[in-house]
């Protein structure tokens, strides 16, 4: 049992008391999520941003939420959160039904939203642990260790009594991670939480949340244009596409979905005519001129990397370097939702 | 098992991890109150410029009311000069509590904390208005000091009975409360139409200085029916109990009805951002 359920069970906070929250050990999965709608707007301007998503996350996985922009990923977080009322469909977060009883529902989550501060700059960022701390429902005086603990893991006890309005981003950042930890929430929601850092900060917050995912056993929700961070840190990930959820696997999963080879070669002989002729083949993913000759990547199935070859070699091509090319979430992001990939 | 009694320690501490498993306690209201309460005071404390931007502007209108109406208007300035004091202090008053709160409310927009406290057991509900409270007392200290400053400026005396004016002043705010909540709860759907909603601060001169014994319906308005009996409490010296029971309850009424009405508003307007998936974007 957490700190938070502990405090939730036995408490008496407002509306708590009323809608007991069940124990986490009832194996209920931390966040259900069943036929959510939902649609802005009216008549021919309707935009469906979430088309009917279910989905199912269990305690203590960290699952990551990718997409394009316009995917529906932030209105589906908001609506789970109850930010967002959806037209249709179910949220239980623990067992808890959210839209009947919200407050006990959402008793243990805590987020962390994309371009917002989250917290008060104006205070010091342990006023800010303990402010946030009492907001969620736990008196602060009895988890000042627990602020320690956390103010060291995440670099910022030199800086528990500085505004955060003085601190750098990076930091900024961390003191948002920490105010969102520090009553003890079990359920986290974070989008986009290393948004605007720097790669060191970035890495840092992921190393420490990864860290902290495991030694408090957390449930995490993460949204990210990072593909590096999601393949880092998350267990799962769901890809949205116009509102609908078009993948959800492991991360090891989605990286092995391709049966397709993907390779690179590069020859002397790629002229710029023999590019040109190769970058309409079906195979050939983009080509490369260079200062001699020229590259190509390939992503074909059996019979098309044969015939390719054959092709080649009748054309009297002969390869300098072939090599393979690592799938990445990236690449598998590409393919789930059908969209073009970056420009090399 | 008693609010603030510790909750029963669990096992799995390992030592390494962040949970004080054996002593965390539940928060109630009182610890909400001075926790929203405590910041309040740690801000206007620790960031008085806008407090003392506000105080200085004030002054300096009131300087060129005073200083100019009296070469202008001369003796008939001096004469209503207890009367110009009492409404100047009392729009003081209701443009602190006005604009604090629903800048407030726009400023937690903007930060994403208002979404935050949605999701918490407390709600946005009891942390708005306890700041209320907060800015109410804050706005009390200010608009004090004002007051002290315009009577020294202009060598006038005034009745203050502080159980009668504090009483009467905080009554006749209460309504304008109301209204910055309404006015929080349109900026949270409509987002940046702080600048319009600011407008209706100009508004506020022309309810404290209705005739209310002309027309009896004005004293429905806010303000209005509390301003008159400010002015009789501060320049006549009418204390607190020497009131009618008719004119406390239309005060108290109307302070209740326009408090709950612009909590009201604000809960529409909230739910209705909710609905329409604007609640946080700014």
């Amino acid at each position: 049992m957490t700190v938070s359920e502990s405090v939730i069970e036995t408490g008496e906070s407002p509306e708590r008391a009323t809608a007991s929250r069940p124990d986490a050990a009832s194996g209920d999965p931390a966040v259900v999520v069943d036929g959510l709608r939902k649609s802005f707007g009216s008549g021919t301007g309707t935009v469906t941003a979430v088309d009917g998503v279910s989905l199912t996350i269990e305690q203590g996985s960290v699952v990551g939420f990718l997409g394009p922009n316009g995917a529906g990923k932030t209105t589906l977080i908001k609506s789970i959160l109850g930010m967002v009322i959806p037209d249709e469909g179910e949220v239980h977060i623990d067992g808890v039904d959210a839209r009947a009883s919200p407050r006990a529902a959402y008793a243990d989550v805590d987020a962390m939203l994309e371009g917002a501060r989250n917290d008060y700059w104006r205070l010091t960022v342990r006023e800010n642990l303990r402010y946030f701390t009492t907001v969620s429902g736990v008196e602060p005086d009895s988890v000042t260790a627990r602020h320690d603990r956390l103010l060291d893991r995440l670099d910022l006890t030199e800086k528990a009594d500085v505004a955060v309005r003085d601190l750098s981003r990076g930091m900024k950042q961390k003191v948002s991670l920490a105010s969102v930890l520090a009553g003890g929430a079990s359920v986290l929601f974070l989008d986009e939480p290393t948004l605007g850092l720097d790669v060191e900060s970035s890495r840092t917050l992921q190393r420490e949340l990864r860290r902290l995912v495991a030694e408090e056993d957390l449930t995490v929700v993460l949204s990210s244009h990072n593909m590096d961070v999601v393949e880092r840190i998350c267990d799962r990930v769901i890809i949205m596409s116009d509102g609908e959820i078009v993948a959800d696997d492991t991360v090891d999963a989605l990286l092995r979905t391709d049966d397709s080879h993907r390779l690179e070669l590069t020859s002397a002989d790629f002229d710029n005519e023999l590019l040109a002729t190769l970058t309409g083949r079906p195979a050939v993913v983009r080509t490369e001129s260079l200062a001699r000759g020229g590259r190509i990547e390939l992503r074909a199935d059996s019979d098309q990397l044969y015939a390719l070859l054959a092709d080649l070699d009748e054309r009297g091509v002969r390869l300098d370097d072939v090599a393979s090319v690592d799938r990445d979430l990236e690449t598998a992001f590409f393919d789930v939702t059908g969209m073009d990939g970056p420009d090399p | 098992m008693s609010a603030d009694e510790p909750v029963p320690e669990s096992t799995g501490d390992s030592g390494t991890e962040l949970a004080d498993r054996a002593t965390p306690r539940r928060a109630g209201y009182r610890h909400l109150m001075r926790a929203v309460l405590y910041r309040e005071y740690l801000v206007f404390v620790r960031y008085p410029a806008n407090a003392i931007g506000g105080i200085v502007v004030a002054l300096f209108f009131f300087g060129l009311l005073f200083y100019g109406g009296r070469m202008i208007a001369g003796q008939a300035l001096t004469d209503s000069i207890e009367g110009i004091i009492v409404g100047y202090f009392l729009w003081t008053l209701s443009i602190g509590a006005y604009s604090s709160i629903s800048n407030d409310i726009g400023s937690e927009v903007q930060w994403g904390t208002l979404e935050r406290h949605i999701m918490t057991p407390f709600g946005f509900a009891p942390v708005a208005l306890l700041k209320g409270v907060a800015k109410l007392v804050r706005t009390f200290l200010t608009s004090a000091l004002i007051l002290a400053v315009m009577l020294v400026m202009t060598g006038t005396a005034l009745s203050l009975n502080v159980v009668t004016v504090v009483t009467v002043a905080t009554l006749t705010v209460v309504s304008v409360l109301g209204l910055g909540f309404a006015a929080g709860g349109i900026t949270v759907l409509y987002k940046r139409v702080g600048n319009w909603l600011s407008l209706l601060q100009f508004g506020f001169i022309v309810l404290i200085s209705a005739p209310t014994f002309d027309l009896g319906w004005i004293r429905l308005l806010p303000l209005a029916h509390g301003s008159a009996l400010l002015q009789r409490a501060m320049v006549e010296g009418t204390r607190l109990w020497e009131f009618s029971v008719v004119d406390l309850a239309l005060l108290v009424g109307v302070a209740a009805g326009y408090l709950a009405g612009g909590y009201l508003v604000f809960q529409i307007a909230t739910r209705r951002a909710r609905r329409l998936g604007v609640l946080g974007d700014y």
